[in-house]
């Protein structure tokens, strides 16, 4: 890949983030909140309230007030929380942590399920297999993250009591325990991505079965373990890096409700709170990192497939 | 001596919603040790099922009803999956049509042949390396060591058919099926694949099953050619007495069908005035980057004329910008220069010019809406300039198709029904001119001078003028008054069709013409 | 229409779909005459009321009849979720023709922008529409709507520009006809079957997000029987009462599975070259 392929890159990254901080910020100005009265309260004196609006800029223009936030942003000052008086960038990057971990795990478990189903569906095309993967994706796709959790929460934490209800523990702290605390939520998250992504496998896997060159590598006598690793499979699986970086946006999303369920102080909870309390700087600045961690993702997935398909390289 | 390959009253059912389909119906053939067999046929003809049913490769609707096939006296129908591998590769080996989709395009060359010749010679990885690298050298491909690391998209199209084959032949397969390995190709190019071919046939003696639905093609390579139709084995026969005595109608018709250049199939001389003028025609294709713009260049520096009733035909291979000559002339594309109609400079393209220049395009399954009835998709042009709903089913008939036509939808007509309602559509506005872009190029020989002849007919009813841009240099030599060559978006030849071969042309043209043989006969 | 009909019922996905939603539409059209309670009728002498002969599906926290509840809240949620989807699709596929039509820099910045607004999930781009209208059933409809547009708008440019090569459109416009023509008679019918199969699928994604935003607190508001806040509050009484999650939960799958099945149904019913 090219240098100039990469800056490229980079500068849509750069893009995103812009056109995003202008939508929070636009989405967020219009809200009919006073900064001042949420940080004073209702019984606050005008004079009082009159000080914090001009310490706070918030008589400034609103293109103003945008540059002084953006120029904070820049420098990595992400304005601190009207709730708690804390800056709300560690508070956020933290969060984020515990998403990740979240997020990561739920990946990963998703891969090791989605694509052998994906697979065996395309493999099986007609047959009870692949109609029995059609009916668990459609179901996956169906139930709304919130109406799973309660279903795993009720079953493996209630009746059977396998696994604690809800809460997070570090995994510094306690490891197993840690882990126990996220089997649900990883659980949960998987079972629409699992859905969604076993769908595209199978149709790439089909769409290369049917290729000119694995009728060509069948027909040049290889084996058939053969035809499907080296022909079949990595062909059929470029295409779902791609797709995998683009459901880590849905996959941000339904981390919010999981979190919120399952009590994990995430990022998706904190924009929660920031929401419920109209706490400006921490709805900003937490809906940028979930941005800029989806435009990164999908930068990273970019590069993987420029690395893996080498088509790309040249174009 | 006794055939390596013998298929016997081989009959094979497709299963089918509306019932079983009979792709092939009681086809015997014998291939010698050494022979080369030509099978010739039109699509759907079932001559790919055949090569198919030989690799045991048949789609899981495929029913065999009946017959035998036998390879080096062993019967191939109903023996073991593992067998069947032993077979493939090892012993009868493919080469296949389009050599862009036959290579696993995430695969390093070197890999697609080293992967046959560890598994059917059992060679050592370093070995067959080696081995890889000195055929590659053989088929005549440039510097094979720095190839075996390069991947499919890097070569052209003539480049990667010669992998192929590489790859088929390094194995030394007894049989070799060759299924159009020049079809997707340019003439030129199909050419030296042929001539590499021959070359290698003769070193190594290899028999071969050769699948094409060009006669002429397969006049050159064969020893005997076989006629498929419709499933059936209509007649077979050493290549030079097919041609010169078919003894089958069907044969004959084919035969007649393809374009011989001699045989001209127009006499007359069009007239002297100039319909349509292109000066120093330029175009340029642009795709929009974040930051700036990709060019390509699509034809440069392009001048010619039309006159009144003449057929100027425009040659070359793909992507010499023949088709942007066409878009350019009926502003598809923006293009610098001159244009002029009788004359007069044309500024913004009028509905005066519009209706005096039509064009109709390659693909018959895109060209007509598939959301519009036959009736409606004719019926606009008629109001646009000035006719009557009324017309259709007169159109119809200048088409040879039926009125009742006019009430059916595209996807429920053929390929060269499409054609003939799309050649109704440019004839609604009774042009003076019509460019025909490829119009052919994706129908059956004996479609093509079925349409070719209705063109002529219609030329000779309303003086229409056309452009005939084409890849096949003997169809337009039967037609063409003066010809056009283009190469890399230039053009570097426009000379009278009496010209040709005297010595006047220009060297590609010659080249174009030495790589387009007329059939043996 | 009644062709389509047929097609689509020959599929098998389009036929159980089509079984599914004509359910559905009739709870939502009936639903509150079928019901046998009121749906707000409170009776604390019934809460809790397991599934049986005088509450079908069982009553929740204050007695309310579940079954009630679920049939008069099926014209909260099913046509607030076609609304927004119809409002999302409509500004997505004016947004994504018109980058089709202009082309060259101004449909790359614009592909680009919608790129980049598609970088915020499309749960926290509702979140924080329906945050800023302020909660209730019509800012979340806004909300979902404002979230799919960028996705409806890719699909639309796509689709298009795939239209937009085809030879019936050159030979349009070769012939010299108006731009309105060519987009309206030409193009435009063979948009618009694709995307409307995107857009069946889609309200099922609207369903369970309009459900999401209610269970979140930012959509219907207590004590509207729609199913997301149904849910919701359910969640609380999970041991004595599994019904009040399991029921409402229910009905939002089967509905989300009958656009899902619609969709693809259409997808095959649609193809005009499919011979059947």
């Amino acid at each position: 890949m090219s240098a100039r392929w990469l800056l490229r890159r980079l500068l849509l990254v750069f893009y995103t983030l812009l056109v995003v901080s202008i939508l929070v910020f636009a989405i967020t100005q219009v809200l009919p909140a006073d900064a001042a009265v949420t940080l004073l309260g209702e019984n606050a004196s005008v004079e009082a309230l009159a000080a914090v609006r001009s310490r706070l800029g918030l008589n400034d223009p609103v293109w103003l007030q945008f540059w002084h936030w953006i120029a904070g942003v820049a420098q990595g000052n992400l304005g601190v929380s009207m709730r708690t008086g804390q800056p709300v960038g560690p508070t956020m990057l933290i969060a984020l942590s515990r998403s990740l971990l979240l997020a990561v795990c739920s990946i990963g478990l998703m891969l090791v399920v989605a694509v052998p189903l994906g697979v065996l569906a395309a493999l099986r095309r007609g047959k009870a297999a692949d109609l029995g993967v059609g009916l668990v994706s459609y179901l996956g796709v169906s139930v709304p993250e919130f109406v799973t959790a309660t279903v795993v929460l009720v079953v493996l934490a209630d009746r059977l009591q396998w696994l604690p209800a809800t809460g997070y523990v570090p995994l510094t702290e306690n490891f197993w325990d840690g882990v126990r605390h996220l089997v649900a939520p990883v659980l949960t998250v998987s079972i629409v991505l699992v859905a969604h992504v076993s769908r595209m496998v199978r149709s790439e896997t089909a769409d290369v079965l049917s290729s000119d060159y694995v009728a060509a590598a069948r027909l040049k006598g290889l084996s058939g373990r053969v035809v499907l690793l080296r022909h079949v499979l990595r062909n059929a699986l470029l295409p779902v890096v791609t797709v995998v970086a683009l459901d880590v946006g849905y996959l941000l999303g339904g981390i919010i409700v999981v979190e919120e369920i399952f009590a994990i102080p995430g990022i998706g909870r904190q924009l929660l709170v920031a929401i419920e309390n109209r706490d400006l700087p921490a709805m900003q600045a937490g809906a940028l990192i979930m941005a800029a961690t989806y435009a990164f993702a999908n930068f990273l997935a970019d590069l993987a497939y420029a690395f893996l398909d080498r088509r790309i390289r040249y174009e | 001596m006794t055939p390596l390959l013998e298929i016997r009253d081989y009959t094979l059912d497709f299963q089918t919603r509306a019932g079983p389909f009979r792709a092939l119906d009681g086809v015997s053939l014998a291939v010698a040790p050494g022979e080369v067999l030509g099978l010739v046929g039109e699509s759907g003809s079932g001559k790919t099922t055949l090569a198919m049913a030989v690799m045991r490769h048949l789609a899981g609707n495929a029913r065999e009803r009946g017959g035998s096939i036998r390879f080096d006296g062993r019967e191939l129908i109903g023996i073991a999956p593992a067998e069947v591998r032993a077979l493939r590769g090892r012993r009868i080996g493919m080469v296949f049509q389009n050599p862009a989709t036959s290579l696993n395009p995430t695969l390093t060359l070197g890999r697609q042949i080293t992967e046959v010749l560890e598994r059917h010679r059992g060679l050592s990885p370093r070995a067959a390396a080696t081995e890889a690298v000195d055929w590659l050298g053989r088929v005549e491909l440039r510097n094979p060591a720095a190839l075996m690391r390069r991947d499919p998209h890097q070569l052209s199209g003539g480049e990667k058919q010669r992998v192929v084959i590489a790859a088929t032949f390094a194995v030394h397969p007894d049989l070799i099926l060759f299924d159009e390995p020049t079809t997707a190709l340019d003439v030129i190019t199909g050419a030296r694949i042929l001539e590499l071919f021959r070359r290698l046939r003769a070193e190594t003696g290899v028999t071969g099953l050769y699948i094409s639905h060009d006669l002429a093609v397969v006049s050159r390579i064969a020893d005997r050619v076989a006629v498929l139709r419709h499933g059936r084995l209509l007649e077979q026969a050493p290549a030079a007495t097919l041609f010169h005595a078919p003894q089958n109608d069907y044969t004959r018709r084919l035969i007649a069908s393809v374009p011989k250049p001699e045989h001209r199939l127009v006499q007359d001389t069009p007239g002297a005035e100039k319909i349509l003028e292109a000066d120093h025609l330029g175009v340029a294709y642009w795709r929009p980057r974040l930051f700036g713009r990709q060019i390509f260049v699509g034809v440069h520096d392009v001048t010619l004329d039309v006159r009144a009733g003449e057929i100027l035909g425009v040659v070359g291979e793909s992507g010499s910008g023949k088709s942007t000559i066409a878009r350019a002339l009926t502003g598809l594309a923006h293009a610098t220069g001159e244009i002029r109609l009788d004359g007069a400079l044309v500024g913004r393209m009028g509905r005066a010019y519009r209706r005096a220049v039509q064009i109709i395009f390659q693909h018959p399954d895109s060209s007509l809406n598939p959301r519009q009835r036959i009736g409606e998709i004719l019926a606009r042009p008629l109001r646009l300039y000035g006719g009557s709903p009324r017309e259709i089913p007169d159109l119809l008939a200048q088409v040879h198709l039926p009125a009742e036509y006019a009430h059916r939808w595209p996807h429920q007509l053929s390929g060269g029904e499409k054609q003939r309602v799309a050649i109704a559509r440019a004839f609604a506005a009774r042009p003076r001119l019509v460019i025909c872009d490829e119009i052919t190029a994706a129908l059956d020989v004996s479609v093509q001078a079925a349409v070719i002849e209705l063109l002529l007919d219609l030329r000779r009813q309303h003086g229409t003028a056309y452009l005939f841009i084409t890849h096949d240099l003997n169809l337009v030599r039967q037609i063409a008054h003066r010809l056009a060559v283009m190469q890399h978006g230039e053009l570097v030849d426009l000379l009278g069709i009496d010209d040709l071969g005297s010595g006047r042309e220009n060297a590609y043209t010659r080249a174009l013409m030495e790589a387009s043989p007329a059939p043996v006969g | 229409m009644n062709d389509l009909l047929r097609r689509l019922l020959a599929t098998r996905q389009g036929a159980l779909g089509v079984v599914l939603l004509v359910l559905v539409a009739f709870c939502c059209i009936a639903g509150p005459w079928l019901a046998p309670y009121d749906a707000e009728q409170i009776d604390f002498l019934g809460r809790f009321a397991a599934p049986g002969t005088r509450h079908l599906l069982g009553a929740d926290q204050l007695g309310r009849d579940v079954l009630s509840r679920l049939l008069t809240g099926a014209r909260t949620t099913v046509p607030a979720a076609l609304g927004a989807t119809l409002l999302g699709t409509l500004a997505g596929a004016v947004a994504g023709t018109l980058s089709a039509y202009l082309g060259g820099h101004w449909d790359e910045a614009i592909m680009r922008t919608i790129d980049a607004v598609m970088a915020l999930p499309g749960l926290l781009l509702a979140l924080l529409v329906a945050n800023t209208l302020g909660a209730g059933g019509l800012g979340a409809v806004l909300a979902v709507a404002v979230a799919f547009a960028p996705g409806m708008a890719r699909i639309t440019r796509s689709v298009a520009l795939a239209v937009r090569r085809q030879e019936y459109v050159s030979a349009a416009i070769a012939r010299g006809e108006s731009g309105t023509y060519i987009v309206l008679r030409e193009m435009l019918p063979n948009v618009v079957a694709p995307v409307i199969v995107e857009t069946t699928i889609r309200v099922a994604f609207a369903v369970m997000l309009f459900a999401t935003l209610s269970f979140l607190g930012l959509g219907a508001q207590p004590p509207a029987p729609e199913w997301g806040l149904m849910v919701s509050e359910g969640r609380r009484y999970l041991h004595q009462a599994p019904w009040l999650v399991v029921v409402p939960g229910v009905a939002i799958a089967i509905t989300a599975i009958g656009f899902n099945l619609l969709g693809d149904g259409l997808r095959d019913a649609l193809n005009p070259r499919d011979e059947r």
